[in-house]
């Protein structure tokens, strides 16, 4: 089963693929609608606020905590 | 002599022989962890549980703190892949909430330490438990989101409705001794916390999942 390479997420059914794409590497929550995967500070903000929006987390702390999840991902250990 | 075949299967041999060395680490670590807490836990102790010597373990995880990541980050997949299979079944909260409850089960002992201790961990450690409190709000989250669509959950801010959940759980687990002295405490009392936290959450008469 193939894991996210940037949130982690498990992929295994066509809809966890983004536009359906079993060959993309990254799920259908880090893509755009064209299905391209997002940039790293697109994803770093999207991740911030569900953070924030699921947990309550202090804006800035979500921030941290984001780049902190993100920097184990293989998508993201390089860049930042 | 050595053919290339020969050294694939000894290459698939030695990297099957480190996973599994990384394994009885990581289930060693928890195991002590859950019975002497964490701070308490030298690599030398962990090593010994494994049966290895100091330097295998120093191999793996050359730090204490990666050791305890280590573990964190184990519990969290086990529990991710849990989730995400009943997610993907569409079961809704109350499949959410056993679903936590199973995984957390399975390590109670060293969940309700790194409670107790989190605010003294290394921030990796602390971090790697938000992730793992991050997945399972996102299922949560979605959840809870279906049944207010649906009408069986009130409709509430979703970081309260996921901190209400947090907060009742880790209430009894940090207090495990006098909710279920020398037993289990999500074993003997997880099954009212569900109830409860689903009539509190719940429409009506209707509750969610029920």
């Amino acid at each position: 089963m193939k894991l996210c390479v940037a949130c982690g997420m498990p992929m295994e059914g066509d809809g966890d693929f983004p536009l359906g794409d079993r060959s993309k590497d990254y799920c259908v929550h880090c893509a755009r609608p064209d299905g391209s995967m997002q940039s790293y500070e697109e994803k770093a903000q999207s991740l911030a606020a569900f953070v924030a929006r699921s947990q309550g987390l202090d804006p800035g702390q979500a921030r941290k905590a984001a780049e902190a999840m993100m920097g184990r991902l293989p998508a993201w250990k390089a860049a930042r | 002599m050595l053919t290339e075949q020969s050294v694939i299967i000894q290459g698939t041999k030695r990297s099957q022989q480190k996973a599994a060395t990384r394994e009885t680490i990581l289930r060693s670590a928890r195991s002590l962890y859950a019975e002497r807490g964490i701070a308490a836990t030298r690599s030398a102790a962990v090593a010994q549980a494994a049966g290895l010597a100091h330097g295998t373990l120093f191999l793996h995880f050359p730090r204490q703190e990666e050791l305890l990541v280590a573990v964190i980050e184990d519990f969290g997949e086990g529990l991710c892949r849990r989730l995400h299979e009943l997610s993907a079944g569409g079961r809704g909260l109350r499949a959410c909430l056993e679903a936590h409850l199973a995984g957390l089960r399975e390590v109670e002992g060293f969940y309700a330490a790194l409670l107790t201790e989190a605010g003294h961990l290394p921030e990796a450690a602390r971090l790697s438990l938000l992730m793992v409190q991050s997945t399972l709000s996102w299922h949560i989250a979605a959840a809870a989101e279906a049944g207010m669509e649906a009408g069986t959950i009130r409709r509430q801010p979703v970081h309260l409705l996921f901190n209400t959940w947090i907060g009742l759980v880790h209430h009894y687990l940090a207090n495990r001794e006098l909710f279920a002295p020398g037993a289990l405490v999500l074993e003997r009392r997880g099954g009212e916390l569900v109830e409860h936290y689903l009539g509190l959450v719940s429409t009506g008469d209707r509750i969610e999942g029920g």
